[in-house]
């Protein structure tokens, strides 16, 4: 899930390093546009719904964050 | 759930008037950078917007469209028995754009007028309302406007949104009938999300409210008197919610996607509908879309859409959802059939209301 977590991110931003960067959103590094994107490919690839209430920063600030809250989207 | 039923109630008239004013989302390239602005543009799927001159407003268009209806459909002004009028732009803080466009329509005082202050929602919104207050009074015919002048409220510099908002106004005639099925409406509302989309200064809450840019909390510069919108969340939100009231109301009525002829959808952007038309399985054929020249046109943007893919369309009776969904948060669905005859070309019109320009204490 990880890799391909990685995969959607970089698909949508080349030039970060999503592996080195754990401040995405502390850092204002993704635009709106950017988390639009990133919701829509999350939610279409592993069957999710992300919601408002999940849109925290610290869902966001890495692809090991992002990992969590999809695991904790599939199993509730 | 407010959900809505009408048996005798039926959309007899639309039509679209559009400002003359071109704006080409490439032309921000100089002020926002050609990356940025591509992007934009390859999100959106919106290529050029239309936007209002200085003291042209939403009613002077309304009132066009409508007055257009009255003359096309041959209908005596005397038999208007309600005007509602849906925008966030109105002309005053008071009256409701609706007096306004009361009077230069000259429509008779035995006339139930006001306005409703909603935005990307105020079509489907005030359909409903309409039809409701028809159905329980001898009202035989009543005009809907849906227009918004988003451009004015939206700081130039907003790269969020300025590229995004496009203005227009449409009118919509409604009248009894005892010669159609029954329509259903089903309304939502979340106030939760009423900083989602909002202009923060200009109502009571503070009279006193600073003009000066500050940097928000997107990085964007912006007064306190210009529109500031959380997309991140609008765009959460629009692609859970609408699904769910679209699949809740096929369920109401017994309907599926085959059901439908058209889906006049509030154009918000080309994400988001890509992505409720994927969630609905809604094939793009029957989903027509008119970002790329209008932009986000507000509650009047599915309209519009109807008007531009059906305005010269050969005549036939079609089944048409409409659908809208913004500010408040609030949103909508009602469908109805429509005779294609009654769906006019959009024009184009920059006509004002001279009158209604105030500049001073002495021309009150």
């Amino acid at each position: 899930m990880y890799d391909k977590v990685i995969e959607i991110m970089s698909g949508i931003r080349p030039d970060i390093d999503f592996m080195q960067e754990h401040k995405l959103m502390d850092e204002g590094l993704l635009d709106s546009f950017d988390l639009v994107s990133l919701i829509s490919e999350l939610n279409d690839e592993f069957n999710i719904a992300i919601r408002v209430t999940e849109l925290k920063p610290e869902n966001f600030n890495s692809a090991a964050a992002l990992v969590e809250l999809i695991k904790r989207l599939q199993s509730s | 759930m407010p959900v809505f039923r009408f048996s005798n109630i039926r959309i007899a008239g639309i039509s679209s008037v559009i400002p003359k004013q071109v704006i080409k989302t490439e032309s921000y390239k100089g002020l926002f950078g050609s990356e940025d602005v591509d992007k934009f543009m390859q999100m959106t799927g919106i290529s050029e917007t239309r936007r209002t001159t200085e003291f042209q407003t939403a009613s002077d268009m309304g009132y066009t469209a409508a007055q257009r209806l009255l003359s096309e459909k041959g209908i005596d002004k005397n038999d208007i028995g309600l005007l509602i009028f849906g925008t966030t732009s109105g002309d005053y803080r008071r009256p409701g754009s609706s007096f306004i466009v009361h009077k230069r329509l000259d429509l008779p005082v035995d006339c139930a007028v006001f306005d409703i202050n909603l935005g990307c929602s105020s079509l489907v919104y005030g359909f409903q309302v309409a039809a409701s207050m028809m159905q329980n009074s001898d009202i035989k015919k009543a005009i809907l406007i849906v227009g918004d002048t988003a451009g004015k409220t939206t700081y130039p510099k907003d790269k969020a949104s300025i590229m995004l908002v496009g203005e227009t106004s449409v009118a919509i005639l409604l009248e009894k009938t005892e010669e159609i099925e029954p329509v259903t409406g089903l309304l939502r509302s979340d106030g939760n999300g009423y900083r989602y989309l909002m202009v923060p200064a200009g109502g009571y809450r503070n009279l006193n409210a600073s003009h000066e840019p500050e940097i928000y909390h997107d990085g964007i510069e912006r007064t306190l008197h210009h529109s500031v919108m959380q997309g991140t969340s609008v765009f959460t939100f629009t692609i859970t919610d609408v699904p769910k009231l679209i699949k809740d109301y096929w369920t109401l009525t017994q309907t599926s996607v085959d059901d439908y002829d058209c889906f006049a959808f509030h154009q918000a952007n080309g994400l988001i509908l890509q992505q409720i038309a994927k969630k609905l399985k809604i094939p793009v054929e029957k989903m027509p879309l008119t970002l790329s020249k209008f932009g986000n046109t507000s509650g009047a943007s599915s309209a519009l859409t109807l008007c531009d893919r059906y305005g010269n369309a050969p005549v036939e009776d079609i089944n048409v959802m409409f659908n809208g969904f913004g500010v408040g948060l609030s949103w909508g669905v009602f469908s109805v059939k429509i005779n294609t005859k009654d769906i006019l070309p959009i024009i184009e019109d920059d006509s004002i209301f001279e009158e209604g320009i105030i500049r001073s204490a002495s021309e009150l």
